[in-house]
């Protein structure tokens, strides 16, 4: 189900992609949908199905792209290799997948680590940002930061503080 | 799951409240029996009584008349072996996740250590680990109501109730969420085995449930009771699925 020459993401070399606001559950759903419909479906129909706008559908399809899922050959969507072992999945393992993903995609990975070369792990949001600006120039960082707490806090990459806005390696939250 | 012996019933229920305009008859002469290990959807239009019956089930409301048998008794107060998820999550936005799950725990005089223990065991089977100390505000919709969800099965309830709990989330959202319930509710060491799940929705009912209780408009009765005999993973596109669609439909219609 892997694309011609290869699995590499679509996204993985545009180093300067913003992130789209999109939940890591509707990016599951779409993956168990794509799974129920025997892997793959016009993204125009599947609009349709979901009573959801063309754009939003296409949104949700874009991320899960990103995160190397799915891929969009002509007018359709596919799942891809990822995309059926997370929906074959249980709850507990589809972390891991996500984490594998998110750390091909150069804005997860320059992060990561940047918090693991810094001696206490820890960076606080304004340093975040700050990197998220270098690493996609004209972009609002702000936009990219919610999607980035969210998915890094679900593949466990990182955890986030909102009271001491800090971020720091999840190997540590659980003390 | 295999049905087991009766865990509850409502005999006779039927529910009035007392409105400055007069009073209101909201269920008339409801009755039906729940087996340990059935998931049971209760379907019908808005205002047939759905969100009653599970407040009667909880004991948070006392019948007018009739009365509701929980393990051969009575129930005369608070359920405390019920548990509920609500459509709107019914989440304290000043507690972070770990808290809002701890929640149900205390009153059920757990230790702290054995309550930090549960809280870690739910959050892990939801799949909520790596957000413990996320607030509300800082989630998506799925992620609130795994938080729910976590909440309601930290306190291992004999009974599992879900008002709508999928229908302040968007499609894919509540796929998602579909999905993982029944992965959650399929797995041995689930410590709930029967869910009384309230929707609108026939075609969710039909996907999860075992047993769908069809309520008639207010007042609301009993137009039917349906045995869902389809293996799992089901099938939307399936024909003796639609044949299911169809037959609820004109029970309510
Ligand atoms: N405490 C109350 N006092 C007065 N009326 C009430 C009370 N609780 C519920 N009702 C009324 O009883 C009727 C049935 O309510 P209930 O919430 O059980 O319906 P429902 O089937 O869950 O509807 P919906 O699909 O809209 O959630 C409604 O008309 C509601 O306004
Ligand atoms: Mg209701």
């Amino acid at each position: 189900m892997d694309k011609p020459g290869g699995t590499t993401h679509a996204a993985a070399n545009e180093s300067n992609q913003p992130l789209p606001q999109i939940g890591i559950s509707e990016i599951l759903g779409l993956v168990e949908l794509l799974r129920a419909k025997g892997g793959r479906e016009d993204i125009y129909k599947l609009a349709r199905e979901l009573q959801m706008e063309f754009g939003d559908t296409l949104t949700v399809i874009r991320a899960a792209e990103l995160l190397g899922l799915v891929h969009t050959p002509g007018g359709d969507v596919e799942i891809d290799k990822a995309g059926d072992e997370i929906g074959r999945a249980k709850i507990g393992d589809r972390k891991g997948i996500i984490h594998d993903q998110l750390l091909k995609l150069p804005v997860f990975n320059t992060l990561s680590g940047f918090l693991k070369e810094k001696e206490d792990h820890r960076a606080s949001r304004d340093e975040v940002l700050e990197k998220l600006a270098e690493l996609i120039p004209n972009e609002n960082a702000e936009q990219t930061f919610t999607t980035l707490v969210q998915w890094g806090r679900y593949a466990e990459l990182f955890g986030y503080n909102d009271d001491s806005e800090t971020f720091y390696l999840d190997t540590e939250a659980s003390a | 799951m295999a049905r087991g012996p009766e865990l509850f019933k409502l005999e006779h229920v039927t529910q009035r409240f007392r409105l400055p305009q007069g009073d209101v008859t909201v269920l008339n002469d409801v009755s039906f029996t729940a087996s340990e290990g059935e998931f049971i959807a209760i379907v019908g239009p808005s205002g047939a009584g759905k969100s009653t019956i599970l407040r009667l089930i909880s004991g948070l409301l006392k019948p007018s008349q009739g009365q509701v048998i929980y393990k051969g008794r009575p129930l005369t107060q608070t359920n405390l072996e019920a548990a509920m998820v609500f459509q709107n999550f019914g989440l304290l936005p000043w507690l972070t996740v770990a808290q809002n799950v701890e929640l149900g725990l205390e009153p059920r005089g757990l230790d702290r250590a054995a309550r930090r223990k549960r809280v870690a065991t739910y959050i892990a089977k939801v799949g909520l680990e790596g957000y413990e100390e996320a607030y509300p505000r800082e989630l998506s919709g799925g992620m609130k109501q795994r938080v729910g969800l976590a909440r309601a099965l930290a306190v291992e309830p004999e009974i599992l109730l879900m008002d709508e709990p999928f229908s302040s989330l968007d499609a894919l959202t509540s796929i998602n969420l579909r999905d993982e319930l029944i992965d959650i509710w399929s797995d041995r060491d689930f410590p709930v085995n029967t869910v009384v799940m309230v929707t609108h929705m026939i075609e969710e009912a039909i996907e999860l449930a075992d047993r769908v209780l069809v309520l008639s408009s207010r007042p609301g009765q009993i137009a039917g009771d349906l045995q869902i005999d389809l293996p799992r993973p089901r099938d939307k596109r399936d024909k003796a699925f639609s044949e299911y669609v169809d037959k609820i439909f004109s029970l309510i219609a």
